[in-house]
């Protein structure tokens, strides 16, 4: 049969119990029985090619730009475990029919059960490693959904998680081994890789592949120090656990290592490492066992502890090690399985699987009794048994086996493990099934039916075949052990005999198992010791580096992000710092091609002042009026600088906005406290103080690079100072950019101004019809206001002025096409004109004065722009192209008349607008319930006869 | 011109769409209409994106070279608009539920897919900036949706400051490029841009933009916006955040450093690679001592833009594909598992606490085992369909010889398993606690099925993503 229709009749067949689940317990196991058989069937099939030799393949494309295909290849290390696989799962599925009760949903069992079967075979028979991976993970997940089959048992969810997250976590890990592998070897399929031992063995990413690959196998096989979710598993049902714990699932491990057994053994770090993983694991698990008064426990560590010697006979990287491991693999399986089935016979029966409430069963299940016995007795290692043979091998690789440079440490922990194992046998035998007949237990034990010891019982023939017949076994371990060494080494010849001669490994199996017995005879005191000494739990370890973990991550994020924007600044500048500091050690520092200017008084003393206002900013920001008027200081050097640098546009523009800005913070320190709060601690200013010196001097440093510096040859500058007069009929740049080169953009951006302008209002429309109406009106000003808030001086200051600054404004809009200035400015110039009249003499005053709706001088501002645009059309000329002309008016001189002034006036009116109607709409936020509202230009005027301002003051402080 | 305007045409119809939908609905009922617009936005997502995928063919160039469209963008666009389009459907009974569906909402969400068509289309700098900054303010605005929630507004707030400080940072990238390679053009500045000798200049600008947009992407260590905005602004907001703009600004990353930079590759892969790095770590770290489901889920996704970006360090077209790949699927999953999260509710109150999660399964088998698949497809494991995209760019990395990229990843991927599995041990064998409601408003019930669906189905040919991902690797990277 085709190999993909072995793999995928578990697949497909895992949907028919579920369906049948309504036809009766015996149709769905029946199905499933059936579904296994027929992918058994099929297996049997191959048997005659593999026995020849060969290598049955079977491929498709599946994902081949990932390297991912499904191929799959069955040699004899595929068909053994196969063979396995498939074969007790078949008992498996006829014991758990009689062993799951009428309460359980045996559709969902087995559903589960058979999806995990396919992913087992799909594993042992792929030919490509990620195809393996896929299969590895689906077999977590499947036994993750069979471990937790009974959700009911507080201990089987303890234990789904840890094996859920220690296997998941490991097979995660494995992806990068496998990915680094496929990498080396220039292909994902296994028939490849294998073939390149000395490729991957000489690559420098071996180790890493080695260790990731390793993780994936000793979680997956419950080697140390990995080893503690296994026992904890078990708290599933029976069969799972034969099945998954001790047959298949963790045998994947096993398998994986003799797979790549080829590629990655034989060096110094695969021997050290799996051979002591191996060693430890077996030792632990032994010598846990012993004391576990839990049947399943027990067998659980014993598995354990099996794993780890067949890990270590991998790990000897010998061919020899390898046959062995191969051995007592098959050995394993058959005696382990039918322990499981007579344990959870027991369970089944006598309703409990504690040891010391049991005994004596010899008499009440003579059946179960000679299964169980024959079984254990194998796995002690007595004579005739096939357990004897696999574990005598081992002990004559162990006596050859030098770790560390120690030549008596593996001999003597193997014997040290092997008589630990061989005394829970001898427990096992001995607590439960001789002694007295009780008369204790939870319910009355028998014999159960054939369907639940015919199961084991058929396990049981192998082992005593094998144990007394070990010719029959020999052919068949030496062919799997061949397809295990692939070539690189030859299978041994030694021969599978009962009797060897007097060979130390048989000295030291007589010695494991008359110390077996010893420690039985001591057990009691033993057990009184073991239970007073304390001992970690690996368990209670992986909860704690769980908690450890979660506590660390939190604390580690708490400070990280703790919501506070100050850190989440500080975080950003010195990445961004960081950043910038990459760029310039890894980039080539061209030659300065400028020479530094001299610097005259006039720039060192606004540089200085420069300095002193930031500084005075720095110490003095608590009060937030002065570091207003630093800002403001700050800001005007800054425009300064750009006469300097000989760009008095700018330098207008950001006089004008600095001004503005300021009258607009000042409206706006009106709704905040005086003085903002110290809340900083010394350490985080410090902190605070070297992020903030780290980004100037970035800064600082950036900019004096690119001033010595020439950019990119030729500057766009010089197409717009060649084309400016010819094309947009003015000689100043800046000004025929803003009209006419970009003159869309202009045009875009009054339009934004506008709609920003129109957004303050709306905000500040419902601000003051919602609920914070009142809150607004009614707020207390923390300090008194001043009887005198508009001074006369003030007053007749800027009436005075604003003829005069109406007249510049107007004189800075018509020269701007050829002269610094232009409609930008000038709105802003013209704004402060009107702004310093509400300042004066108060809003209510000024705005019942001041007639103009400023968001019709707003929309006015931006047709008037776009007219001038779509104007051109009418000369069929794209939108927004400028002309200009030369007139002469008598009595004027000759002057310019470009249509471009009329686009600046859009502009003009526009920012006027925008920049009125924003600060009216502060300046409402900012009046208050029950404030006088004078009619009068001036508080104080010597015209009038007024009460004297005192009295209003103190009357205003009552309020 | 009109050639031009043809090219446009998606992204014109979203525009004028958005702004007369926004002026019917001022004129008209206001938020009356919402859900009619929220399901005729989706629509029209869904519309464009067939036309997007179905119509385009080769590489046309428009506006100059200014705007390109090609299979990436593309490829970009159909994700980015079907996630749109699905996290609008399923997000519509929830704010009706909240008080929340305004009618702006659907608009902003469809002004920012416009804005993220532009930006994976860019082919000029100024280009580039507008799409992007159309993009962020639209979602400035919808973080701080819920306008009487504290943590909703200081979301908005935080997001708008840092956004527009990684803006800022941006621009004077994109200033530094320009001064130094005389044009906006990506054309231009890959020509400028050679691997003999860039300048100082053209790296610091290099260097800028990346750190920019690596903000945008939510890479450690620009990512401190993404757990506050995800856990502050209304879910079906953070469901946005987490999929549509990721695919945006990925996009735009690649574009940048493919189609301006890609004669540098090394300058710019080892930057990339650490953000990727220090993302993967970061998130998979983070998460662990989460109990806030939303915000898990924000380090969830800087976990899975440190994947994405590791697409991208390497450099190859192979990575680029790589990276689509991963995107397309990282935004089914999230889809997916926002639509749960959309639905978790206890007697009507929102729940995001993962605890609530107890003993799910119990309760809702069904929906359990959909939350599972999604866990597991997000923590990678095999053979979910998020495995092979994790392993896509594991591959892309080793081939461009980062191997230990591919390592750090793997090493990270691990950490990042276990919330995922805590939350599928919650749910399956967590302590009885007080059931989560069991209604779930139908279009989350579908998103959450069809997402895991693909997630197990998807594995038998990912859906045929991988040719469209491979025409559009190669329409950016040659």
């Amino acid at each position: 049969m085709s190999l993909f229709f072995i793999v995928a009749l578990p697949f497909f067949g895992a949907l028919l119990p579920g369906l049948m689940n309504a036809a009766g317990r015996a149709a769905c196991a029946g199905v499933t029985f059936t579904v296994s058989l027929a992918a058994f069937i099929g297996l049997l099939t191959n048997l005659p090619s593999v026995l020849a030799g060969e290598v049955v393949m079977a491929r498709v494309d599946w994902i081949p730009s990932l390297g991912l295909n499904f191929t799959l290849m069955l040699d004899g290390l595929g068909f053994f475990f196969a063979l396995l696989i498939l074969g007790i799962g078949l008992l498996i599925i006829a014991y758990a029919r009689h062993y799951l009760s009428r309460d359980d949903n045996m559709g969902e069992f087995f559903t589960y059960l058979l999806l995990f079967q396919g992913a087992m075979v799909g594993i042992v028979l792929s030919d490509n490693v990620l195809l393996l991976l896929i299969f590895w993970e689906l077999t977590s997940l499947s036994s993750f959904l069979l471990i937790g089959y009974w959700k009911h048992l507080p201990e089987g969810r303890q234990g789904a998680r840890m094996a859920l997250a220690v296997t998941g976590m490991g097979g995660l890990a494995m992806i990068g081994g496998m990915l680094i592998l496929g990498q080396i070897a220039g292909s994902y399929d296994l028939s490849v890789i294998l073939k390149n031992r000395d490729l991957i063995q000489a690559d420098p990413l071996y180790v890493p592949a080695l260790i990731l690959i390793l993780l994936g196998c000793f979680t997956k096989s419950a080697q140390f120090p990995f080893h503690f979710w296994l026992p904890h598993a078990m708290a599933a049902p029976t069969p799972v656990s034969a099945y998954l714990h001790s047959a298949t699932m963790v045998k994947a491990g096993i398998f994986l290592m003799a797979r790549m057994w080829p590629v990655l053994s034989g060096t110094p770090e695969w021997f050290t490492v799996v051979t002591t993983a191996g060693l430890a694991t077996m030792v632990l698990g032994a010598v846990i066992a012993l004391f576990k008064h839990d049947l399943k426990a027990l067998l659980a560590f014993s598995t354990v502890s099996h794993l780890g010697l067949i890990t270590m006979l991998l790990g000897t990287g010998t061919a020899f090690g390898a046959m062995a491991a191969m051995f007592h693999i098959l050995n394993h399986a058959t005696f382990k399985a039918a322990l499981f089935m007579s344990a959870g016979i027991v369970d089944h029966e006598a309703h409990t699987r504690d040891i010391r409430r049991l005994g004596g069963l010899r008499r009440l299940m003579p059946v179960t009794f000679v299964i169980a016995t024959l079984a254990a007795l194998s796995m002690a290692g007595i004579p005739f048994l096939n357990g004897f043979l696999s574990k005598e091998m081992m002990l004559e690789e162990a006596t050859h086996t030098v770790l560390f440079g120690v030549p008596w440490l593996v001999p003597a922990l193997a014997t040290f493990g092997s008589l630990f194992s061989a005394a829970y046998c001898f427990r096992l035998i001995g607590h439960v099934y001789l002694g007295p007949v009780r008369d204790d237990y939870p319910a009355k034990p028998h014999d159960p039916g054939s369907g639940l010891w015919l199961p084991p019982a058929i396990l049981v023939v192998p082992v005593v075949a094998i144990g007394i017949a070990p010719f029959l076994a020999e052919p068949f371990v030496k062919l799997v052990t061949a397809s295990v060494l692939g070539g690189e080494a030859d299978v041994p010849k030694a021969y599978f005999k009962i009797w060897h001669g007097l060979v130390p490994a048989l000295f030291l199996s007589v010695a494991a198992v008359v110390g077996g017995l010893l420690l039985m005879a001591v057990f009691n005191p033993l057990l009184r010791l073991w239970e007073t000494t304390p001992r970690p739990e690996a368990k209670v370890i992986f909860e704690a580096i769980v908690e450890a973990a979660a506590w660390l991550s939190g604390k580690l994020i708490a400070s990280l992000h703790n919501g506070a924007f100050t850190r989440y600044a500080a975080i950003g500048s010195v990445a961004i710092v960081a950043a910038g500091f990459h760029a310039w050690s890894t980039g080539t520092i061209a030659l300065p091609t400028r020479t530094p200017q001299a610097a005259g008084p006039v720039p060192i003393a606004g540089w200085l002042m420069l300095v002193a206002a930031t500084c005075g900013l720095v110490f003095l920001h608590r009060n937030r009026l002065l570091s207003l008027i630093l800002i403001g200081i700050v800001g005007l050097m800054v425009s300064i600088g750009f006469v300097f640098f000989s760009a008095p546009d700018l330098a207008m523009t950001q006089f004008t906005v600095e001004v503005v800005t300021i009258i607009l913070l000042l409206l706006a320190l009106n709704f905040l406290p005086k003085r903002t709060p110290v809340e900083s601690t010394v350490l985080r200013r410090v902190r605070d103080v070297g992020v903030a010196v780290a980004g100037g001097l970035a800064t600082f440093a950036l900019a004096y690079h690119y001033l010595l510096r020439d950019a990119v040859a030729p500057p766009i500058s010089e197409f717009h100072l060649a084309n400016s007069y010819k094309g947009g009929g003015g000689t100043n740049v800046v000004n025929v950019i803003l009209v006419d080169f970009r003159g869309f953009d202009t045009y875009g951006e009054i339009i934004v101004l506008g709609i920003a302008a129109l957004l303050i209002y709306a905000l500040t429309e419902t601000l003051l019809s919602g609920r914070v109406r009142a809150r607004l009106l009614n707020r207390k000003p923390d300090q008194p206001q001043a009887g005198d808030m508009h001074p006369m001086m003030m007053v007749v200051l800027t009436r005075v002025i604003m003829p005069v600054v109406l007249m510049v404004g107007f004189y800075i809009f018509l020269r701007g096409h050829n002269e610094p200035g232009g409609g930008f400015i000038a709105g802003l110039i013209v704004s402060i004109a009107v702004v310093m009249q509400y300042m004066a003499s108060g809003f209510a005053w000024a705005s019942a004065r001041l007639k103009y709706p400023y968001h019709g001088v707003i929309g006015a501002g931006v047709l008037i722009a776009g007219l001038t645009g779509i104007g051109s059309w009418f000369v069929s000329k794209p939108f927004l192209t400028s002309d200009f002309t030369y007139v002469r008016i008598p009595p004027f001189q000759e002057f310019e008349l470009a249509t471009a002034a009329l686009f600046d006036l859009g502009v003009f009116l526009a920012v006027v607008g925008a920049v009125m109607l924003s600060l009216e709409s502060f300046s409402r936020l900012a009046r208050r319930e029950n404030m006088p509202e004078s009619e009068h230009p001036m508080d104080i005027d010597p015209s009038r006869d007024d009460p004297p301002p005192d009295e209003a003051g103190s009357a205003r402080e009552a309020v | 011109m009109s050639a031009d305007l043809t090219i446009l045409l998606p992204e014109i119809v979203l525009a004028v769409y958005a702004m007369a939908a926004l002026l019917f609905g001022v004129y008209t009922t206001k938020d009356k209409t919402a859900p009619m617009l929220t399901w005729g936005t989706a629509g029209i997502f869904a519309v464009l994106a067939f036309w997007i995928g179905f119509n385009g063919e080769g590489t046309n160039a428009a506006l100059g070279g200014m705007f390109v469209d090609d299979g990436f963008s593309r490829f970009a666009k159909v994700v980015i608009l079907i996630s749109a389009a699905a996290v609008l459907v399923m997000s519509e009974s929830y704010m009706a539920k909240r008080n929340l569906l305004r009618f702006e909402y659907p608009l902003l969400i469809a002004l920012a897919a416009t804005g993220m068509m532009v930006m994976v289309s860019a082919g000029d700098l100024i280009v580039l900036y507008m799409g992007l900054e159309l993009q962020s303010l639209s979602l400035y605005v919808v973080a701080s949706l819920r306008r009487d929630s504290v943590k909703s507004t200081e979301a908005g707030l935080k997001y708008f400051v840092l956004g527009a400080l990684s803006s800022g940072l941006l621009l004077y990238g994109c200033s530094l490029t320009y001064g130094y390679a005389g044009t906006t053009m990506f054309e231009g500045v890959i020509a400028a841009a050679n691997a003999e000798h860039i300048s100082l200049g053209l790296l610091f600008g290099l260097v800028f933009i990346v750190a920019g947009l690596a903000f945008k992407v939510s890479a450690a260590p620009f990512h401190m916006w993404t757990p506050d905005v995800y856990e502050g602004s209304p879910t079906p907001v953070t469901a946005f955040f987490a999929t549509a703009p990721k695919m945006a600004a990925m996009g735009l990353f690649a574009r940048v450093v493919h189609d301006a930079f890609g004669n540098v590759t090394a300058d710019w892969g080892q930057i990339v690679a650490f953000l990727s790095v220090a993302s993967m770590f970061l998130g998979a770290v983070a998460a662990i001592g989460q109990r806030d489901i939303k915000r898990l889920m924000a380090y969830s996704s800087i976990a899975h833009m440190g994947f994405a970006l590791m697409g991208l360090a390497s450099g190859t077209a192979f990575g680029v594909q790589a990276m689509l790949v991963y995107m397309a699927i990282y935004v089914t999953m999230n889809v997916g598992t926002f639509a749960f999260i959309l639905s978790m509710e206890r007697d009507g109150q929102v729940v995001t606490d993962i605890g609530a999660l107890n003993l799910y399964s119990k309760h809702e088998p069904l929906k359990a085992l959909a939350v599972l698949i999604l866990m597991f497809s997000l923590a990678g494991v095999p053979p979910l369909v998020g495995f092979f995209g994790k392993f896509y760019v594991l591959q892309a990395a080793v081939q461009a010889d980062m191997a230990w990229l591919a390592v750090a990843g793997v090493i990270a991927s691990v950490i990042g398993a276990f919330y995922y599995l805590r939350i599928v041990y919650y749910m399956y064998f967590g302590e009885e606690t007080e059931a989560l409601d069991p209604a779930m408003a139908p279009a989350q019930w579908v998103f959450l099925m069809a997402s895991a669906a693909i997630m197990v189905f998807g594995v038998i040919n990912l859906f045929g993503i991988e040719g469209p991902a491979v025409a559009a690797a190669a329409a950016l990277v040659n």
